[in-house]
């Protein structure tokens, strides 16, 4: 695996519409990122075309990444997550969780917050330990296979509301103990 | 106007539904809805970018699995439908020291073909007000192509990518061609590490302009040892303007 260093001057590359570079880069992290498509998607046709659609959109964003404060690896996992799992969403639907009034009226809040937000690079583990395992063990399973609330319900053996509530309880513990 | 209580509210709500999202457990729709919000709203965009920074480390999850062979090749062709460009060589990442291709180009035809790529941004970005001059240039029946790009405030002439194995026996040396019976101006040779940035020299500078022709050609080690290009010309394009 590339370092850090060297997968953020890929990127750099590729924001300059530099073909060696995105051959260079996908020669580097699509291990990664197919490994990403297989865990979520479980199927190597849809893996593969998930693959095609991230290197994609890596060449269209690429000069995003630089203003994101994110890790070069993990930006590119986030790119690889949120495509596969919009795919599986895609392919088996579930139900919409969101009320209607959530996005109808933006805060307003002090643009410096987001400096202040960005690039905090705590790790979450010490927190994880603070969950019950069965909960720490959905959470993490929700994000590495990118299920969704019913079949996490389905997993556990539990109805849909009480994983959604140990989820929503966790995240907000977890948050509460990264901000400690 | 929200209150204080209502404004608390909304951020652990948008702090859960930012979680809920890097976690992927929504639906499409709401992820669709929790996307655009995103691209609105920088603040809650910094929400969701601490939550996938948190959640980093179990990434470490996800072993390396090589994909199938023929994928790279097939984002490529999505990418750049009209161009051709050693699609293999480059997946097997051989071509940068491939003497097939070195023999390709030697023997190969110096009929050329001259491809405009249609580059969405500026090469240098940042200086609107000279958009960078760009020339693609590719040597037709050879896996050789590569893409000028001067930058008119710098005077910085970026080449890139070439071909450069046989680093021990050749040199590219680039041109710039005036056309009639001018003979070309040699604009110094491309560094060997394959790709990079060649300054052009103040006097020549004026004659980088929109239309005029840049050409490469294989040269001893080190570049033409008289001054006039001596090896075939494996590639030449002309500039235009990228945006």
């Amino acid at each position: 695996m590339a370092t850090d260093t060297e997968i953020a001057e890929l990127i750099g590359r590729v924001a300059l519409r530099d073909r060696a570079g995105l051959a260079a880069l996908y020669a580097a992290v699509s291990p990664k990122l197919f490994s990403v498509c297989l865990r979520i998607l479980k199927d190597r046709a849809d893996a593969e075309d998930a693959l095609q659609e991230i290197f994609v959109k890596i060449w269209q964003r690429a000069d995003r990444f630089a203003a994101s404060g994110a890790s070069p690896l993990g930006w590119l996992v986030a790119v690889a997550r949120n495509q596969a799992i919009d795919l599986m969403r895609a392919r088996k639907p579930v139900a919409d969780s969101i009320d209607e009034t959530w996005d109808v009226a933006d805060a307003a809040r002090d643009p410096e917050t987001a400096a202040v937000l960005k690039g905090e690079g705590k790790r979450i583990d010490r927190c994880m330990e603070e969950l019950e395992s069965e909960r720490a063990s959905a959470v993490r399973s929700a994000y590495v296979e990118g299920l969704s609330y019913q079949e996490l319900a389905d997993r556990h053996g539990v109805p849909l509301n009480t994983v959604r509530t140990w989820l929503r309880r966790s995240l907000l513990k977890l948050r509460e103990c990264l901000d400690r | 106007m929200t209150t204080p209580e209502q404004s608390e509210g909304d951020r652990s709500r948008d702090e859960l539904l930012a979680g809920e999202y890097v976690l992927g457990v929504l639906s499409l729709a709401d992820r669709e809805r929790v996307a655009a919000r995103i691209a609105r709203d920088r603040a809650f965009a910094a929400i969701v970018a601490r939550w996938q920074d948190n959640l980093a480390s179990f990434n470490d999850d996800y072993d390396e699995v090589r994909p199938p062979p023929g994928v790279y090749s097939k984002i490529e062709t999505r990418l750049f439908p009209h161009t051709t460009f050693a699609q293999e060589l480059i997946a097997t990442g051989r071509w940068w020291n491939s003497l097939l291709l070195w023999r390709g180009v030697a023997l190969g035809s110096l009929a050329v073909l001259i491809t405009y790529v249609a580059l969405d941004t500026g090469w240098i970005g940042g200086r609107p007000q000279s958009p960078p001059l760009i020339a693609e240039l590719a040597g037709e029946g050879n896996s050789i192509s590569l893409v000028a790009a001067y930058d008119v405030a710098d005077g910085r002439l970026r080449v890139t990518p070439v071909a450069a194995g046989a680093a021990d026996q050749h040199s590219l040396e680039l041109w710039l061609v005036p056309g009639g019976d001018d003979p070309a101006i040699s604009l110094g040779v491309l560094p060997q590490t394959g790709e990079g940035t060649v300054e052009i020299p103040a006097n020549l500078r004026p004659r980088l302009s929109e239309g005029v022709t840049l050409a490469v050609s294989l040269e001893p080690f080190g570049g033409s040892p008289t001054g006039k290009a001596t090896g075939p010309v494996i590639a030449v394009g002309q500039t235009r303007r990228s945006n």
